[in-house]
């Protein structure tokens, strides 16, 4: 069975049409701020990428309709690469970042909303080339949702979804009704969150610029700033709280949201997942706090909780916003992040790294072991609320455990060739491939990733998407078996 | 069902009674180098012993001699938990360790064959302190190997032996000839391993004391030393390779060595464990050598490949001796060396660690997981050369290799209040969970684990037999339907 190349060519460049697109928000923002220079660089960008995706979708001619799951896999993971370089020319255009590869880290940060950063000083930028910077973890953000409740059910990568009633398809076929239905309804309520949020910044008192730049990072958990101390610039209570609360809710599971919309609460507050997710983030809040007050971090333990909330939950969501520069914490500070970083958010949300739910199953695969080894012959089923998974979801995402703990210690063994400290190597591999966005070390909060080599800098950079796109959409690339299925 | 307590008293009143007869040898180097007030205290701790394990051995009343999983459970906890205890006397009767608990450190290590010391000058011991401390891995070794190939079968832990077409039964019955036959044989060719390694040591020109001392070390994958530098103090790579040598064949297979004394050659050398294992030995001594040398760590090709090759056999084997500090190697080497430290050596053999034939499993798990994405509606067996493994024992594996993540990030977090730097405190952990003994930067090799308070140093003595009886064996103790199974 042979790709579908044309339909492939037809949809990418449909998606690059829509990016060159989505460039023009940013090139508004230049030309209300005088940037000529960076005005010219987006329109140098916009109209030739504009006319060759045109021609693109129009010369490609599919001749059949038909995806099977290869076209899916295909399709989803050069979406993302191919956006990622798109959204790269920018950077590299107007002068700001002349290094391709360090344009493409930042650009690929930018769409898979993790937030990390090769630039040194951010302040000095232009607006124009900020707001492009975080309007791609906005998009990003969208983009992922698409991924998450229309597509990926139908990859049959399903430890998503599974809050909801779900059917894994082996074909992509029946995506087209679902992705009209109630996906636009996740659009409505992430551009709802958006514009909630903008207003609630304004109301704190930030100009109309820094509330948008910070709501893209918040609602997509990206984590980008405009400014170089992050959320610390703004020393205020209100700011914190108003993204601690907007990071937390597009960590949730926005199909539970739908359920909202429907005017089934007790759906939403029932779900099992959810739980465990407000459970961690209360745990990992109190134990900071206590760490914090210990220690003598914090004037008094008030402080030590407004410090320990945010930073919990930023990391937890995968944002990467911080208030203070945490990689200076006292060790067990530092071990709950380095710690809630493999967590990440609900299933189906913004957020990225292994997610709730299979940190869930992790922990009851590991009591049904021990219970096994008491009672041998038993059969004792996985359960998650008061459902049971089939032996089949819990191999699938014992693999991915699996699989994504030993792609982390690959890419930190690949990674320390660069020399640096295997903590800085160790969580700069851990906040790329969780899309978290700062690390620990040389790659704290307040420092960025410019030092590693190129060939780093684009590693790190796969990696954010392979992590963005749940591991398999990426790796298959690589693997004979995926370009050649009959032999 | 009630515990048979009586039976489980029996059993451990001849643990006590051989762990005194063990003693002897001890007594007698302190005798022979004139050492009276070791041999005093040898004395004063051997005929107590002697005389409450033979009341307990001979006075206790068995009523039934029935042994079900739990008891089994219990009785291999208890006997290296009270041989861990008792072990550590002769360190608090001679005044060499202070306190109970360092002694308790020093003595869990020693039979769990670890090999992490709390003691900063070990040359100004005693010599019979210092053969007792090296014997008691040469016991645990052993102690280790009946337990592997006896008595794990027989409690259900899969993943070793999982290349013979074994059943794990209910009832520890069946054990009792397998005991007394072909494990007769087992402990022959460790007795041999152990003289052989004596010899050539002794032939290398290091005194009788000394090539005991390195000759337990090696085939107990102890790693322990009586000199501060360990293996570095005899500067020559002769006693290198053949304490290296040592530990490579300690850490094969034993039940393989069965087969060959018996002729079956072609068992021995068709084995996937023992592939993997050379395996991944060679490559990690070709990417360190290649490291080292790379970066101009050592003058020539000849000292990296030595020092490389050496340090590479003494992690992967979980001994922990080393020759050189390679705390000063390139991040690269170290995280190579890590990585070895979580892999560890064959099942059924004195090695520790996850063990390579749980990382073959893995890798076929993963691969699994590749397979089913694409190809959603196939059912594909894990084979293990031809043969099919069970899904009893995948699952057996897989809540192993979760419960192995678990417990090691959760010690790391216990570890890290003791507000060291994080590589210290990972690896502090890695080394005490694989029985290894040595780490990276405070715990390196020129480090020592006297630096972490009682309650840790308590916690970590617990951590190395939960990583040496294969985490369930302890695990199960804490859980109260383990007591309470009606439940």
């Amino acid at each position: 069975m042979r790709l579908n190349i044309r339909l492939i060519i037809r949809i990418l460049s449909i998606v690059t049409l829509l990016l060159s697109l989505a460039m023009l928000p940013a090139l508004c923002t230049s030309l209300l701020y005088g940037e000529s220079n960076t005005v010219k660089a987006f329109s140098l960008c916009i109209v030739p990428i504009l006319l060759f995706s045109a021609l693109l979708a129009f010369v490609s001619n599919p001749t059949s309709t038909i995806l099977r799951i290869r076209d899916g896999f295909l399709i989803v993971a050069l979406c993302w690469v191919l956006g990622s370089v798109v959204g790269a020319l920018p950077y590299i255009v107007s002068g700001v970042i002349p290094n391709f590869a360090d344009a493409f880290f930042e650009s690929a940060s930018g769409f898979t909303t993790t937030g990390s950063t090769i630039l040194h000083d951010i302040e000095i930028l232009p607006k124009g080339i900020l707001f492009w910077r975080s309007f791609t973890h906005w998009l990003g953000g969208m983009g992922i949702l698409i991924f998450a409740i229309a597509l990926l059910p139908a990859l049959g990568i399903n430890a998503l979804h599974i809050a909801a009633a779900e059917t894994t398809g082996p074909s992509m076929d029946k995506l087209s009704p679902k992705m009209t239905d109630s996906t636009r309804i996740l659009y409505v309520i992430y551009i709802g969150m958006t514009v909630m949020e903008t207003i609630l910044l304004l109301l704190g008192g930030m100009d109309l610029f820094d509330a948008l730049v910070h709501t893209f990072g918040s609602v997509g958990t990206g984590g980008f700033s405009s400014y170089n101390d992050s959320i610390g610039h703004f020393d205020s209570l209100y700011i914190e709280m108003v993204i601690s609360v907007f990071t937390l809710l597009a960590g949730v599971n926005f199909s539970l949201y739908y359920l909202l919309f429907l005017g089934n609460w007790k759906g939403f507050f029932r779900d099992g997942e959810l739980r465990v997710y407000l459970y961690i983030i209360c745990g990992a809040t109190l134990l900071i706090t206590a760490v914090l007050t210990i220690f003598g971090i914090a004037r008094g333990i008030g402080d030590a909780f407004r410090l320990a909330f945010f930073q919990a939950v930023s990391i937890i969501t995968t944002t990467g916003y911080c208030t203070t520069d945490f990689s200076l914490w006292p060790s067990a500070g530092t071990m709950v992040l380095f710690l809630l970083m493999f967590v990440g958010g609900c299933s189906s949300s913004t957020a990225g790294s292994v997610k709730v739910i299979r940190i869930a199953v992790f922990i009851k695969l590991i009591r049904r072991g021990i219970y096994k080894r008491l009672h041998p012959t038993a059969v004792v089923p996985v359960k998650l609320g008061d459902r049971s998974l089939s032996s089949q979801v819990v191999s699938k995402i014992a693999s991915f455990l699996l699989l994504y703990l030993s792609l982390f210690l690959f890419g930190t063994l690949l990674l320390s060739l660069d020399s640096f400290d295997l903590i800085t190597t160790a969580s700069s591999v851990a906040a790329c491939l969780g899309n978290v966005g700062p690390g620990l070390g040389d790659v704290g909060p307040l420092s960025n990733f410019s030092g590693y080599s190129d060939g780093a800098t684009v590693f790190l950079s796969l990696l954010m998407i392979t992590g963005r796109l749940e591991l398999f959409t990426i790796l298959f690339l690589f693997l004979p078996g995926f370009w050649n299925p009959d032999r | 069902m009630n515990l048979n307590i009586r039976l489980v008293i029996k059993m451990l009143s001849f643990v006590i009674l051989l762990l005194a007869i063990a003693m002897l040898p001890s007594l007698l180097v302190s005798l022979i180098y004139r050492e009276f007030s070791t041999a005093i205290a040898f004395i004063k701790i051997i005929v107590p012993l002697l005389i409450f394990g033979y009341i307990t051995a001979y006075r206790v009343k068995t009523i039934s001699t029935k042994l079900g999983l739990r008891e089994g459970f219990l009785i291999v906890a208890l006997s290296w938990l009270s041989a861990s205890l008792l072990g550590s006397f002769p360190y608090l009767l001679t005044d060499t360790i202070d306190g109970f608990v360092n002694a308790f450190f020093e003595s869990t290590s020693g039979f769990t064959t670890t090999g992490a010391s709390v003691i900063s000058d070990i040359e100004n011991l005693p010599k019979g302190i210092l053969f007792w401390r090296s014997f008691c891995q040469w016991i645990g070794g052993m102690g280790i190997l009946i337990f592997a190939i006896s008595i794990l079968p027989a409690l259900g832990i899969s993943g070793q032996r999982i290349a013979r077409a074994e059943t794990p039964g209910p009832s520890l019955n069946k054990v009792v000839p397998r005991m007394s036959d072909s494990a007769k044989i087992l402990y022959a060719i460790y007795i041999a391993f152990t003289l052989a390694a004596v010899a050539l040591l002794l032939a290398g020109g290091l005194n009788p004391f000394d090539a005991f001392i390195a000759a337990f070390g090696s085939v107990a994958s102890g790693g322990l030393s009586n000199y501060n530098l360990g293996i570095a103090h005899f500067n020559s790579s002769y006693v290198e390779g053949v304490s290296a040598l040592f530990t490579i064949l300690s850490c094969v297979n034993f039940t393989l060595y069965y087969s060959a004394i018996r002729g079956k050659w072609h068992d021995f050398f068709t084995d996937r464990e023992l592939w993997a294992f050379l395996l991944v030995l060679c490559a990690g001594a070709v990417l360190i050598t290649g490291n080292l040398w790379h970066t101009g760590s050592y003058s020539s090709f000849a000292e990296s490949l030595r020092f490389g090759f050496f340090q590479t056999s003494a992690f992967l084997t979980t001994t922990g001796h080393f020759s050189a500090d390679f705390n000063l190697w390139p991040a690269f080497s170290k995280m190579v060396l890590f990585l070895l430290m979580l892999i560890g050596g064959c099942s059924s053999s004195t090695g520790g660690g996850i063990k390579i034939i749980r990382i073959v499993i893995l890798f076929k798990l993963i691969q699994r997981g590749f397979f089913v994405r694409l190809h959603p509606r196939a059912i594909v067996p894990v084979k293990i050369q031809g043969k099919i493994i069970s899904t009893e024992v995948m699952t057996g594996v897989m809540s192993f290799l979760c419960l192995y993540v678990f417990v090691f990030l959760l010690s790391s977090l216990v570890l890290s209040f003791e507000n060291l730097d994080l590589l210290t405190t990972f690896t502090a952990t890695a080394a005490v969970l694989n029985n290894v003994g040595t780490g990276l930067e405070l715990v390196g090799p020129t480090g020592s684990f006297a630096l972490f308070s009682d309650f840790t140093k308590i916690y970590l003595s617990f951590l190395m037999l939960m990583g040496r009886l294969e985490l369930f064996t302890i695990i199960l103790l804490f859980t109260p339907s383990f007591w309470n199974p009606d439940r």
